[in-house]
């Protein structure tokens, strides 16, 4: 169900249960709805070229009654002269009609990309935990496309024969009332065909879609894991696994192939069935005295005129099954609600950075796994500058927490507060805007460097840049990059080590002045005489900022206001370092065993 | 952003000869199919042939001799009735006793409408199969192909390039099949049929019938010319579109940290109008020669009436209009077809250069491989440089010998090239100078099968592939069984929180493994090195972003893991090189210090540098 503020552009959708053809078609309605000039104007092209195409017969049919009534040479040739000004004058006009029809599918189909990639862009976490990249990917590339191929060339053919029809058939009526009825009878036979065809054809279309977004999931992971690939040796394993999605979506093809030739052939043979009749039945009349030579002709060449549009048809309804069935695709992602706006918003524009989470507990929206919540019964209060140390067990729920203040996931009401005031209820502009965080994967975009560690402020000076690198110790490294900070990076660009990445990432962050700052698992990757330079510079920032830190060490969150120790998704202890070493819990074992470690590799005695 | 690094490279002449010929080499395979398809045009084109004939037969014979019209003479030329093909043809229309002519014709006619359907749709059903089972094997070839790339490519090529090259373009071409180049032959062919048939009937009428074709001929110059540029230019763009979508869906959770998305949608709309745009050039164009084709097709008809008066039975113009519809009825659809092809040759293009990529690894011809005679577990560097670009070293005459089962270590600061070590001796990349021994055999003399069975390495980004817990230990070896699988995650201590999950170690793992935390992830990958064994096990510091309770854990697990064999660690922290025999420390591509933690301590040199900053960094790691 879609809602007013959602990128849905018409609320009649919310009559219709989402995944259903109809809501699709309804979607795909509201956009051709947004261009009525294009579409009017193409209706009156449409109609005006429909009746000089039928007016051509009409003159063929002249000329011929002009030969056999014997007329003069000069009237039969002007008659000739008809024939091809008229000629002329549809295929002008079925210039314009051409070009405004597929512009306007070019106009519905960028306006529908922006629509998919703003929306993309709202979806929250949750959503890219369930869709895979190469699923959301196929359906921005080849649906698209293939409701484009809809809107463009099936639409016009699917407007136009119906028009052409009516108009030839009431001429032909009133020629000759049986032959008109009998030359048309073939034709709505097709439509039989056509639906029995169609609704083959709508389902298989549809497993050649998955055949081959499944296939793209699986290029996709054999590449992004090509190093473990080789280093175990796996590529023979990668090719069968790869030839099974090949072979599923090359018998699915063919499958669909079947359908298509036959509906082709079928096409082609109706305008032959068709002259057939004019044949037989047109034949007997002019023997008969009853039809002359001029209308038997004139009747041929309107078979021959709706030949074209026929043969199109069948084309036509292979487009407007693919059309519907990717259109359906595209309105599945379209339909996801965003769960993570703006509702009912106070007019906040800045934060203090406090932090308040009462009793709060978290699961997944995952159906499948992590049946249980990953956070229980949280509650904590953080001061606005103070900072919180987390610390916890592998899966213990540090990063869920972490993700949960900038609202990654949705959490329910009355859970978190920022200053005071439910989360739901911050604008997230305001919310995003107050807070900077380091997520444990570094990603990078295929930009410069300096456009990444500007990331959340595009337009900041080349100094802010400059120093949010040298606090997070990346400005070092910069000269070893081909065109420093002008150097492409990401996936398209230079590859930059773990450490670099993880620095990048921590710089974007800085180069922000959040109100709340919050670092998960930030410097894992980084050695250890780089770690001590960035924290000598991260103390400078940390002033007056409330700081969230998530650590798999105790050592990195000692001196933090106030620690929590996480277990299972609970909050098991709390308080200050020395408090928690005292009480000799979870953190004051996992404080011995890091000193344990530590002193097995030497490195506690050198200190 | 630098358009330059991810435009499509510039593609040369789209129509080329030597494109097809390699096609060509995935579909011989199917030659029977395709001798077949082009057989069947021969009885196509004659039934259709056969209905204007029949056509005229019924208007100057069969009304004529009720009166209507006067006996029109026969317009087979001599050249047909010299065959005597004419005499087989008035045989053929002589009705049956007791039918009438015109419904023997009407017979006639309706038996040609039909066979013709069916031709062709046993035409059109080969022409696509086979197709489809070419593309299919180009489309395998292509996978395995990708598989067998040297990491260096990978290094350059993204992700959603290749996902492209395996699916839309291969789509791509095999549309060509079913509306592209057979189709084209086709219906060449078919043109070629009716204009002589045409200048058979009548040549005079013939010759003004054709009048148009050297202005479509012009028309469809014009528009090639035109819209190549223009088909490219869409081309580029779209493949700007598609990997900004790839590459923000991937990095999504930035986005809406950095608050960038209004920022993100205003570039994006800049280059979907830009897309637009170029495809409006292109619209003109097709519209422009579907119009010209539909005008000459109108007008040739006003043409060949104007001609055929008093020259031609109205039976012969009918011939003349209903020939020359077919003539033109492939040129409709031409820049259709014309679109497809030009995509159809870009993609195959791209695919060939994909697949002609050479490996920089490859294995020697089998009868120069050379497999070590045992398996101790021996490394040996000598003289190794290497860069990742030309002139820019990375490790520079780096020598060391680990003896069998003997522990080591590499130290160094970030970029130092410790991780390099590592993706050489795997054989990722190929050194370019000096040797790497591995029991005393040059890496680059034996089976890259072998090599990694011998060595094998736990990276620092763990991947996971979709699949369960249980399949992404033993990566699809058949040999190592259930039990293995659940004794290497025992050994790890990784069995503790996979039989917490809902479905112990059948769990599937989802796509980037968002539902395992990091230090779970590696846990994993332990399992993984565990289960496959090797001579030589590679580490590279994987355990810093693990909890302090699971690194003990880990650390214990590798100890196990270490125990029989030579190892490898490359540490980023200190800590966790304890027990080894030997340090290495490098620094900007060279060894500049080695031998055991004592001894490099009181060498008082990099490592000691290192060990005090780490030392310093662990007593202070304030962090607020």
């Amino acid at each position: 169900m879609s809602s007013p503020e959602s990128s849905t552009p018409d609320a009649a959708l919310r009559d219709f249960s989402v995944g259903s053809v109809q809501h699709a078609v309804r979607r795909l309605w509201a956009y051709i709805h947004r261009h009525p000039i294009y579409y009017t104007v193409w209706a009156v092209l449409t109609l005006s070229y429909s009746a000089g195409f039928l007016l051509i017969p009409i003159l063929v049919g002249r000329v011929i009654s002009g030969i056999g009534d014997g007329l003069e040479i000069a009237a039969i040739q002007q008659r000739c002269v008809w024939v091809f000004v008229v000629g002329a004058g549809t295929a002008a006009l079925r210039y314009f009609s051409r070009v405004l029809v597929f512009s306007a599918a070019r106009e519905v189909e960028y306006e529908m990309r922006n629509d998919l990639f703003a929306h993309l862009q709202r979806l929250p976490q949750s959503f890219y935990f369930r869709w895979r990249t190469g699923d959301i990917m196929s359906r921005c590339v080849n649906d698209l496309n293939s409701v484009r191929m809809l809107l463009g060339p099936g639409l016009l053919s699917a407007v136009q024969t119906p028009v052409l029809f009516l108009f030839a058939l009431g001429w032909m009526f009133y020629r000759d009332p049986l032959l008109a009825v009998l030359v048309i009878l073939p034709y709505p036979t097709f439509v039989l065909i056509a639906r029995y065809f169609g609704s083959r054809m709508y389902g298989r279309n549809l497993l050649v879609q998955q055949g081959l977004a499944d296939m793209s999931n699986q290029v996709q992971e054999a590449v992004s894991g090509i190093s473990v690939v080789k280093s175990y040796a796996m590529e023979d394993e990668q090719v069968r696994r790869f030839g099974r999605a090949n072979d599923t979506l090359f018998a699915r093809q063919i499958s669909l192939v079947y359908i298509n030739a036959g509906m082709q052939s079928i096409m082609m043979a109706l305008p032959a069935t068709a002259m057939f009749v004019v044949l037989l039945v047109g034949g007997s009349h002019v023997m008969a005295g009853t039809l002359t030579l001029g209308v038997f002709f004139e009747f041929t060449m309107y078979v021959y005129q709706l030949s074209f549009p026929t043969f199109m048809l069948g084309w036509t309804v292979t487009l407007l099954q693919r059309g519907a069935a990717a259109m359906q695709r595209i309105d599945e992602v379209l339909s996801v609600e965003p769960s993570i706006r703006d509702r009912e918003v106070d007019p906040i524009e800045s934060l203090r950075g406090e932090i308040e989470i009462r009793d709060l507990t978290f699961a997944y929206p995952v159906a499948d796994v992590d049946r249980e919540p990953a956070l229980r019964d949280i509650s904590l209060f953080v001061p606005a500058g103070s900072s919180l140390g987390v610390v916890g067990t592998v899966g213990s729920g540090k990063t869920t927490l972490a993700s949960l203040i900038p609202r990654l996931f949705e959490v329910p009401e009355g859970k978190v507060f920022l200053d005071g005031i439910d989360i739901a209820r911050i604008p997230l502009a305001t919310l995003r805007k107050s807070i900077a965080s380091v997520p444990q994967d570094s990603f990078l975009f295929s930009m410069t460097l300096a456009e990444n560690v500007a990331y959340g402020d595009p337009d900041a000076s080349r100094e802010a840049i400059e120093q949010a690198a040298r606090r997070a110790q990346l400005h070092k490294d910069v000269d070893e990059l081909p065109e420093r900070y002008d150097t492409v990076v990401g996936e398209r660009g230079v590859m930059l080590s773990g450490g670099q990445r993880q620095r990048t990432a921590l710089a974007r962050a800085l180069l922000l002045r959040p109100e709340i700052l919050i670092l998960d698992d930030t410097l894992s990757a980084v050695d250890a005489a780089t770690e001590v330079a960035i924290q000598q510079g991260l103390s400078e920032v940390f002033r007056g900022r409330t700081v969230v830190v998530v650590a798999s060490r105790v050592n990195s969150v000692r001196d933090c206001d106030q620690i929590i120790v996480l277990d299972q998704g609970r909050i098991v202890e709390q308080g200050r370092h020395d408090d928690l070493i005292a009480r000799k819990g979870l953190y004051a074992r996992l404080a011995l065993e890091e000193q344990d470690a530590e002193r097995a590799s030497g490195v506690g005695e050198v200190a | 952003m630098n358009p330059e690094i991810h435009e499509e490279e510039a593609l040369g002449k789209a129509y080329d000869l030597h494109l097809l010929g390699r096609l060509w080499a995935y579909v011989q395979p199917y030659w029977l199919q395709v001798l077949c398809t082009v057989l069947l045009v021969v009885p196509i084109f004659a039934l259709e042939i056969a209905q204007p004939f029949l056509m005229r037969a019924g208007m100057d014979g069969v009304f004529a001799e009720h009166g209507t019209l006067e006996h029109a003479p026969s317009g087979m030329s001599r050249v047909v009735s010299g065959l005597g093909i004419d005499r087989g043809l008035e045989w053929l229309m002589q009705p049956p006793a007791g039918l009438p002519a015109l419904g023997w014709l009407a017979v006639l006619y309706f038996v040609s409408a039909v066979f013709a359907a069916l031709m062709q749709y046993l035409h059109m059903l080969l022409m696509t199969t086979t197709g489809q089972n070419a593309m299919r094997d180009l489309r395998r070839m292509a996978f395995a192909k990708i598989q067998q790339l040297h990491m260096g490519f990978f290094d350059r090529y993204p992700v959603g390039r290749i996902v492209t090259r395996t699916t839309n373009d291969i789509e791509n071409v095999a549309e060509m099949f079913s509306a592209g180049i057979v189709a084209l032959l086709t219906d060449i062919l078919k043109m070629i049929g009716f204009a002589s048939v045409l200048l058979l009937v009548d040549e005079r009428l013939a010759f003004w019938s054709f009048l148009a074709v050297p202005v479509l001929a012009v028309a469809a110059a014009i528009f090639r010319f035109k819209v190549r540029s223009a088909f490219r230019d869409v081309r580029v763009r779209i493949a700007r579109i598609n990997a900004h979508i790839q590459e923000t869906v991937t990095g999504m959770k930035v986005v809406q940290l950095f608050a960038r998305e209004d920022r993100n949608l205003r570039d994006f709309d800049a280059m979907n109008a830009g897309h637009r745009d170029a495809w409006n050039r292109s619209i003109h164009y097709d519209a422009l020669l579907f119009a010209t084709v539909e005008a000459s097709s109108q007008m040739t008809i006003a043409i060949i009436l104007w001609a055929g008066m008093g020259i031609a039975t109205p039976g012969t113009l009918y011939v003349f209009i209903d020939l020359m519809r077919r003539f033109f009825m492939p040129l409709r659809d031409l820049s259709a077809k014309y679109s497809v092809m030009q995509s159809s040759m870009a993609s195959a293009e791209r695919i060939f250069q994909l697949i002609d990529t050479e490996p920089a690894v490859r294995d020697r011809p089998v009868e120069q491989l050379e497999a070590p005679s045992d398996r101790r577990g021996e490394v040996e560097f000598e003289n190794v440089w290497f860069a990742y670009t030309p002139g820019e070293w990375v490790l520079r005459d780096v020598s060391f010998r680990v003896a069998p089962g003997e522990k080591v270590a590499f130290v160094g600061a970030t970029g130092a090239g410790k991780t390099t070590i590592i993706s050489l001796l795997g054989r990722l990349y190929e050194v370019e100078r000096g040797t790497i021994r591995v029991d005393g055999v040059d890496i680059r003399a034996m089976a890259q099968r072998d090599l990694r069975q011998r060595v094998v390495t736990v990276l620092q980004d763990v991947f996971l592939f979709s699949g369960s817990v249980a399949e992404n230990i033993a990566l699809g070896r058949d040999d190592i069984s259930r039990a293995d699988v659940e004794r290497a995650a025992r050994a790890v201590q990784a069995d503790r929180f996979i039989e917490r999950l809902p479905d112990g170690y059948d769990t599937p793992i989802h796509e980037r493994a968002t539902n395992f935390s990091a230090g779970q992830r590696q846990l994993l990958s332990f399992a993984r090195a565990l289960a496959h064994g090797a001579d030589v096990l590679v580490l590279d510091e994987a355990t810093s972003s693990i909890d302090s309770e699971t690194e003990l854990l880990v650390q214990e697990g590798i100890r196990v893991l270490m125990a029989d064999r030579t190892a490898i660690a490359i540490a980023h922290r200190l800590s966790t090189i304890q027990d080894v025999d030997r340090i290495y420390a490098f620094d900007h591509g060279q060894i500049v210090e080695s031998g055991s933690h004592v001894e490099l301590l009181a060498a008082g040199g990099l490592y000691q540098m290192l060990h005090e900053l780490q030392a310093a960094g662990d007593e202070r790691a304030t962090v607020a």
